[in-house]
């Protein structure tokens, strides 16, 4: 049935939202777009500059840092951090209802304190010789006692790695295991009185039934990834974030160095929009892909 | 049938009405509290200084007849807020404590955006000038104006552990330069015991570089910036200290080690682990308020020179005191500044209080820095700091401060990395090349930011 509402009342009602949106998205979009062709120093004073920011972008090293340590950490989320998810989920998914409950609660309760209360943790687990960190390495391994995990170029993007994994994965194993459930049981029984090894029946039956949330988990991964922020600032917070050598670098560190700390909101502009397409882009990808496999 | 129900639109439409109405009433009652803001609003980022100044302006007030509301806000909060205010044009207090390199941030871009006043001439007006330490206007000057007015002067000296030294058989009064100080580092730093862990070391010094290195590059008399802003760390000076430093901090002779920050500072100390620590004046009270149990045990001494006769001390932090452009009433304000810096009977109240000494050289006499202090071996630490404050070396600011502390450290860090592929074969020249390409990436942030100066 077709309801026709007279007058204006749907639209008086829909007009706070309408000029909400227009205010905070459709006028800021707009603006972000001219904003990364000028220089600015603030809202206040600003230079047209066209195409110098990028260009500028494009020849700064620190940026080639940022972008190389956020791909990096973007891949080994991907590679690392998904299949470690994965195994937990499906570690759980065969238990009982009550264990999986409770292991479900722990594995996702890092996830709850939040990035930056992680980041203050991490950087007390990673004080050479009195971090639990250290120690527990002198311990297992007779070395790593005074390993400078936050001021050595090549331990920080790894304590950024693990700091992450302790974060992530088991917000990700809850969208696994939530998957895993909608299973057909009967398709992985019959495959394996078949004879399907577990491989074969995780492989051929299990993954491709929960397909779509592993593109959608994969996605929101890489976005998330090209999006670090809060861990790398307060790990590495007595160098800007930037870490020895620009060593914990990343996009969005990047962005706020330049375009709040700075003051250079048109820099940080083009950044943000660097940022931009490079998500699209490779969620792009990544959904074709997705879409051919499925083919 | 209830109220809600016969409202014509359905219950979510009525609720959000309410919350319309809410909203606007909370903000009409908010805009009225506005309307009460007192004389002078200041905001500090530390509590020893909330503490003091809470004590202090009572009489301020009682004399000018005036109201002052006191902020205590977190220093990065502070910043932050503050500069989002100052560019966006929005309220901000009347004075705001700010550390040491933030003053870049307000004096970007056209003169005329900046968001702090001008204080020169009246640092001048009331013959300020001539009593303050003068290295200490460096901070807070930008294109040749003073914008903050100095707190403090935070010589640098070493602490060290006085049981421990004599243990280790160091004779402090041949501490005299860097080089007999690395020569005894050498013999000290080892692994006693056999057990593949170095038992003492000889320093506490950043892995990375940063405020460490610093202050050892303005000891020598570097500097990022100087006088007129241009980069200026790029220098053979600067190329042997890092040599200097790669050696002390990375070498296989190294006598240092990175204590990081906080708790494990003082467990370093407490263990022995490490035998000097950087203390300029007011690390001098972190020490006594977060490591007690080593009360009487402790001592402090000159950094040593880098040539015989040369400079004893260097500089770490800083705070100033900045009157923004927004105030209402700047005569007020810097009234009230003055009367918080540079008040005679709370000079040395402040510096019991604190351990930091004052700005102005002629409260440099007063009694109270004359005390022995119990936790530092009775040694009258106000005397010692204020016989070093005069040798402290300026400390240029620019809006680019940041990038060159980035860069000065990517060069040493690339430079390390060379160290430990080849050695110190062609070390020299690697840190030169890198120092090199530091100061040119400064140089290009540099230039955008006076391109906006100009095209403004």
């Amino acid at each position: 049935m077709k309801v026709r509402h007279k007058g204006p009342a749907p639209y008086l009602f829909l007009s706070p939202y309408l000029f909400l949106t227009a205010l905070f998205v459709i006028v800021p979009f707009i603006n972000a777009i001219a904003l990364a062709f000028y220089e600015t120093n603030g809202p206040r004073s600003r230079a047209f500059v066209g195409l110098d920011n990028f260009r500028f972008l494009f020849n700064d090293t620190n940026f080639h840092a940022a972008l190389f340590n956020t791909t990096i950490f973007a891949l080994v989320s991907v590679c690392v951090q998904l299949p470690l998810a994965m195994g937990l989920a499906l570690l759980l998914n065969g238990s009982g209802s009550r264990v999986r409950a409770i292991f479900r609660l722990i594995f996702f309760s890092p996830n709850l304190v939040g990035q930056v209360l992680v980041g203050i943790l991490f950087s007390v687990l990673f004080t050479p010789r009195y971090g639990l960190i250290p120690r527990g390495l002198q311990a297992l391994l007779h070395r790593g006692l005074e390993a400078q995990w936050l001021t050595d170029p090549d331990l920080i993007m790894p304590a950024i790695v693990m700091a992450s994994l302790w974060l992530w994965v088991g917000f990700n194993m809850v969208y696994f295991l939530a998957a895993l459930q909608t299973v057909d049981k009967s398709l992985e029984e019959a495959a394996r009185i078949d004879g399907a090894s577990p491989w074969q029946v995780f492989w051929h039956v299990t993954l491709p039934s929960i397909r779509h949330v592993v593109v959608f988990v994969v996605i929101m991964t890489v976005i998330g990834s090209y999006q670090l922020f809060e861990l790398p600032i307060t790990l590495l917070s007595e160098s800007y974030g930037y870490g020895a050598k620009n060593a914990g670098l990343t996009l969005i560190t990047y962005l706020n160095y330049n375009g709040f700390h700075s003051g250079d909101l048109g820099l940080g502009s083009a950044v943000g929009w660097v940022v931009a397409l490079i998500i699209f882009t490779i969620s792009l990808i990544q959904i074709r892909l997705a879409r051919l496999t499925e083919d | 049938m209830s109220f809600i129900d016969k409202y014509p639109f359905g219950k979510a439409p009525f609720a959000l009405l309410v919350i319309a109405i809410v909203s606007v009433g909370l903000r009409i009652a908010t805009a009225r509290r506005h309307a009460d803001r007192p004389d002078l609003v200041l905001v500090t980022h530390t509590d020893a200084h909330y503490a003091a100044y809470r004590k202090a302006i009572p009489r301020f007030e009682q004399e000018h007849g005036v109201k002052v509301q006191l902020q205590l806000v977190n220093w990065a909060s502070l910043q932050a807020r503050l500069q989002n205010a100052v560019l966006a044009g929005t309220e901000t207090p009347d004075l705001a404590e700010m550390f040491e390199s933030t003053l870049g941030y307000f004096t970007r871009g056209p003169a005329e955006d900046f968001g702090v006043m001008d204080l020169t001439d009246r640092l001048h007006r009331d013959g300020l000038y001539d009593r303050i330490v003068e290295s200490r206007f460096s901070l807070w000057s930008a294109r040749g104006r003073i914008y903050a007015l100095p707190h403090d002067v935070h010589p640098l000296m070493l602490a060290y552990r006085t049981d421990l030294v004599a243990k280790l058989g160091i004779d402090i009064s041949q501490l005299d330069t860097w080089d007999k100080f690395v020569e005894v580092g050498q013999r000290i730093t080892r692994d006693a015991d056999g057990d593949k862990v170095i038992d003492h070391y000889m320093i506490d010094l950043r892995f990375d570089g940063a405020w460490s290195l610093d202050a050892l590059m303005w000891q020598r008399g570097g500097q990022f910036f100087d006088a007129q802003g241009n980069v200026a760390f790029a220098t053979e000076d600067t190329a042997e200290l890092i040599r200097w430093y790669i050696l002390q901090a990375r070498g296989p002779n190294k006598i240092a080690f990175d204590c990081g920050w906080g708790q494990s500072v003082g467990k370093a100390m407490t263990d022995g682990l490490v035998v000097f620590q950087w203390a300029p004046d007011w690390r001098s009270w972190v020490f006594e308020d977060e490591v007690p149990s080593l009360k009487g045990k402790m001592a402090l001494m000159p950094l040593p020179a880098w040539k015989p006769g040369g400079r004893r001390t260097s500089v770490w932090g800083g705070t100033g005191l900045m009157i923004m452009k927004g105030t209402k009433n700047p005569e007020l304000a810097w009234e009230l500044a003055k009367f918080l810096y540079f008040d005679g009977p709370d000079q040395g109240k402040r510096f019991l209080a604190t351990n930091i000494i004052p700005v102005l050289k002629d409260a440099w006499n007063l009694p109270e820095l004359e005390r022995p202090n119990p936790y530092w071996s009775n040694q009258p630490i106000g005397r010692m700091y204020a016989a070093l404050a005069p040798e402290t070396p300026a400390v240029y600011s620019s809006p680019v401060e940041a990038q060159a502390r980035i860069n000065l450290d990517l060069a040493y860090a690339r430079s390390v990395d060379h160290f430990l592929k080849h050695g110190e074969a062609g070390l020299m020249e690697v840190i030169r090349a890198n120092l090199a390409e530091g100061a040119a990436a400064v140089r290009r942030y540099a230039d955008r930011e006076h391109k906006l100066r100009v095209a403004q």
